[in-house]
């Protein structure tokens, strides 16, 4: 990595933006790094992982199809496997730093921090992408929606080399239009009424923006547990007491069905319920939400 | 598996998840709040104001209540998959999700385990130090005790094995768990919820029992009234303790329970449903009684994700007979509190399965209640007497062969003083519990002897503490006609002085206790709590008492007298 290109920042960042799009990135920005490193707790933080980063790459890829959108609610939690695209293309943009111009980069990993549990990440690529404002905090549980994008999944990349950060979304599309005329009429949004947990409430404000989100985490989990059904059960079965238990573990009428899902289905990992999602109008009906409407617009 | 450890690897038993379950998942950032736009606007000030408000990381937690945070990521798992019951496809499928919702299916999060405002406030009078919980739970003190896991496992264990007998004969431990069952069903049906309070004003029979089982395998919570009470007493219980179900006979003597409920329901809005025991069902008279075959018979089972008790919920309120007039002091009590106390006495006071245990005096007492509590952990048998009379308990005794018996003075004095024991063979009885003030040296003197193969055992306990002090098999007539023994599994006890400083051996002073067992504050009523307690966590019982060299504890009345306070 000694022989690093002569190349302003400016370009460097055109360069690895337009790769960034040629590997299906949707969005793509640069985080202030100062700004994470402040509102990151200690341990949290991008020089906590990489001492010498000088700037965070937020990228953000398309989230569902209109197909998956429109499928019954059961067979939603199948068709999400879209982060896996997310964090090949931030992979591949790291190799494209380091080749193109010699300077150290990692492709950050989204995993469990081994000491705080998994409600903590190691780092949040949540506040990278809305940093590099690829990406704003909605009423549906702090998910990040696009204004032309819609809902996307994300993955970061922290690079040696020193890019010009972008600002955050100047305004927030959350709430849209039609949800605050529903917020004045019924005291709920559609993420709101239509959340089967009920794990979402809020308030907005005379201006139509938001004024408190609440999000229940726990009541969350009640659907989306299933992220993490199959390790559960294996962990169940091994910590059953006998062979009656181990039974049971694995093969409750709900499991014997999420096995059978899993043998024929797509493989994919499962999610959460995303009825917020499916009923909100910037995830589904944003202009470039999904590839019928990108085609339509030309993209 | 958390980090690839097993959960035996991990050190994480069934008592610990148990234990602290709640409590991690209460300091867990369950709940996330944002007000405004902080992050995108880049306010700083605003971020680090509402940082505490995000809740603790599983480290964090670990740290403050002395787990690892392998453990705390294990056991925090575990709690919100039994809170959660996760793999609810079925319920979002019906639920039609989007725009297919069904608003008449929709069911709030809340309801799929709500508490009532009373049941929380019940919950809410368990407070704890997690240190001494650590240590109880470290100790074998506290475990997964619940009534409902003793039952199941009685009737898996010895399904053919008497669990009640009665004048009318015996009920299995497989029969008891099938009526129960049903009961228990009924009493849901009914309306009956986790945590609510169900009061019963039965004698000691076979109902009594069913309904206790039930009221605990529900997850509510039991309070005892006294047969005796009536009116004002009645009143002052059921309003205090929230009640929201009265189980009682049809009559107790010529007073009618469901009769006076009718006359006085509108001075308990929060108790809808009587359930009447007896011939005279008086449905016409009093509209909303319901007859108790009618609560145990074809209701719809319990639903299928029913969340079972926890070893840390409450299941009994009771009220000391000894109150004093004022605000009432309910004493709320957990599994962990009430079973653990029994769990480790039935090795102290040697009963095991296929004994039988007797209690001479009436359920709503603290110490039958840990005589019932002391059968169900061994899968012993419960001997119902309905009610104490001297030639009743005789007859019971030779009839019900009794290999352990409870009892106060006033019940064995009364059958002493009739000569009525020199007639009965008590030839089955392997133990005889004194329990109750004063008793007489004399009287466990006399006692002795008549036991061929049995011994007299002496117990100290209260409301607040059901089993706190009692002399040992093996222990002598002699040491037990004059103290009370040494503490219970997991008890500690000292002599203090009126500053709260501890006194000498053989010095007198106030009997104070802490434990497992202890109480941990009564009901609604905190300057009772505070007065109760010293600022050390030992609870002043009130008694005045010496320690001998050997550390039994020797009674002498009441401290205050003895004080002169």
């Amino acid at each position: 990595m000694d022989e690093r290109p002569e190349v302003e920042p400016s370009q460097a960042k055109t360069e690895i933006f337009a790769y960034a799009h040629k590997r299906g990135a949707l969005a793509v920005g640069v985080a202030d790094l100062d700004a994470i490193e402040r509102i990151a707790p200690p341990g949290h933080r991008p020089t906590d992982l990489m001492p010498r980063v000088k700037s965070v790459i937020a990228i953000g890829v398309g989230g569902q199809t209109q197909g998956a959108w429109r499928v019954p609610a059961k067979a939603m939690a199948y068709f999400g496997s879209t982060e896996t695209r997310a964090y090949s293309c931030s992979y591949a943009l790291a190799f494209f730093i380091e080749s193109r111009f010699r300077t150290p980069s990692i492709y950050c990993p989204p995993d469990l921090d081994n000491e705080e549990g998994p409600r903590i990440p190691l780092q949040s690529l949540k506040l990278h992408a809305e940093l590099a404002g690829i990406g704003a905090r909605s009423l549906a549980g702090d998910i990040l929606l696009h204004p032309e994008f819609g809902y996307m999944y994300f993955a970061s990349v922290f690079t040696e080399l020193e890019l010009p950060a972008d600002e955050p979304l100047a305004e927030n599309p959350c709430p849209a239009p039609s949800c605050v005329d529903m917020y004045r009429r019924q005291g709920r949004t559609p993420c709101m009424k239509f959340c089967p947990v009920q794990c979402l409430s809020g308030k907005i404000d005379a201006e139509g923006r938001q004024e408190e989100m609440h999000y229940d985490m726990a009541a969350c989990a009640e659907m989306s547990q299933q992220y993490e059904a199959v390790p559960a059960i294996l962990a169940d079965a091994m910590g059953a007491g006998d062979e009656a238990g181990r039974r049971d573990a694995l093969f409750d009428p709900d499991n014997k069905m999420l096995w059978y899902k899993m043998s024929v289905g797509s493989g994919g990992l499962l999610a959460q319920c995303f009825e917020c999602m499916r009923v909100c109008p910037i995830a589904t009906g944003a202009e470039l939400a999904d590839p019928i409407r990108r085609a339509r617009a030309g993209r | 598996m958390t980090q690839g450890l097993t959960r035996a690897q991990l050190g994480v038993t069934d008592e610990m998840v148990a234990a602290y379950g709640e409590t991690i998942f209460a300091l867990s950032n369950n709940l996330q709040i944002r007000r405004g736009d902080p992050v995108r606007e880049k306010d700083f000030a605003a971020i680090e104001a509402r940082r505490h408000e995000l809740g603790m990381g599983d480290a964090g937690i670990a740290e403050r209540i002395g787990l690892t945070p392998a453990q705390v990521t294990l056991i925090r798992n575990l709690e919100e998959r039994r809170r959660f019951r996760t793999g609810h496809y079925h319920l979002l499928n019906a639920l039609g999700g989007g725009r297919r919702y069904r608003a008449e299916r929709f069911v709030p999060f809340q309801d799929h385990f709500r508490f009532s405002e009373e049941a929380l406030a019940l919950r809410a009078a368990f407070s704890f130090d997690p240190e001494r919980v650590r240590g109880y739970v470290e100790q074998g003190w506290w475990g997964s005790d619940t009534l409902s896991g003793w039952l199941r496992r009685n009737a898996r264990a010895n399904p053919e094995g008497a669990a009640l007998v009665d004048e009318r004969g015996s009920v299995s431990n497989a029969g008891l768990e099938t009526r129960v069952a049903a009961i228990t069903a009924g009493l849901h049906h009914a309306g009956v919820r986790p945590g609510d309070v169900v009061a019963i004003q039965l004698p000691n029979t076979r109902e009594y029992v069913e309904v206790f089982l039930a009221v605990s395998s529900l997850g509510a919570v039991m309070t005892t009234l006294r047969m005796t009470s009536r009116g004002p007493e009645l009143a002052a219980q059921l309003g205090h303790s929230r009640a929201r179900m009265l189980v009682a006979p049809d009559r107790i003597g010529d007073f009618s329970p469901v009769g006076w409920w009718s006359e006085h329901r509108s001075e308990l809005p929060l108790l809808e449903t009587p359930v009447v025991l007896g011939a005279e069902v008086p449905r016409a008279e009093v509209p909303g009684a319901l007859p108790y075959e009618r609560l145990a018979a074809g209701a719809p089972p319990l639903p299928r994700d029913w969340r079972e008790p926890t070893a840390a919920d409450p299941f009994l309120l009771l009220y000391p007979s000894d109150a004093a007039s004022g605000r009432p002091k309910g004493v709320p009590l957990s599994y962990h509190q009430m079973l653990s106390n029994a769990r480790l006495g039935i090795a102290e006071h040697g009963v095991r399965a296929g004994d039988v245990v007797l209690s001479a005096a009436p359920f709503g007492d603290f110490c039958a209640l840990y005589s019932v509590a002391a059968a169900l952990a061994a899968g012993a048998a419960i001997a119902l007497l309905p009610a104490f009379s001297p030639p009743a308990l005789v007859d019971a005794i030779e009839r019900l062969r009794p290999t352990h018996l409870f009892a106060a003075p006033a019940h064995l004095a009364a059958s002493v003083g009739a000569d009525l024991l020199d007639r009965t063979d008590l030839s089955s009885l392997r133990l005889v519990v004194l329990a109750g003030k004063p008793i007489p040296p004399d009287l466990v003197r006399a006692l002795a002897p008549r036991l061929p193969n049995g011994e007299v055992c002496r117990l100290w306990g209260m409301t607040e503490i059901p089993a706190g002090l009692y002399t040992r098999k093996g222990d002598g007539p002699e040491l037990a006609a004059r103290s009370v023994g040494h503490p219970s599994p997991g008890t500690e006890a000292r002599i203090a002085d009126e500053h709260g400083r501890e006194v000498p051996r053989g010095a007198k002073g106030e009997l104070q206790v802490r434990g497992p067992s202890v109480f941990a504050g009564y009901f609604d009523n905190p300057e009772a709590t505070a007065a109760a307690f010293t600022a050390d966590g030992w609870f002043r019982s009130g008694e005045a008492a010496r320690m001998d060299a050997d550390g039994n504890v020797v009674l002498s009345g009441r401290f205050e007298e003895v004080a002169g306070r």
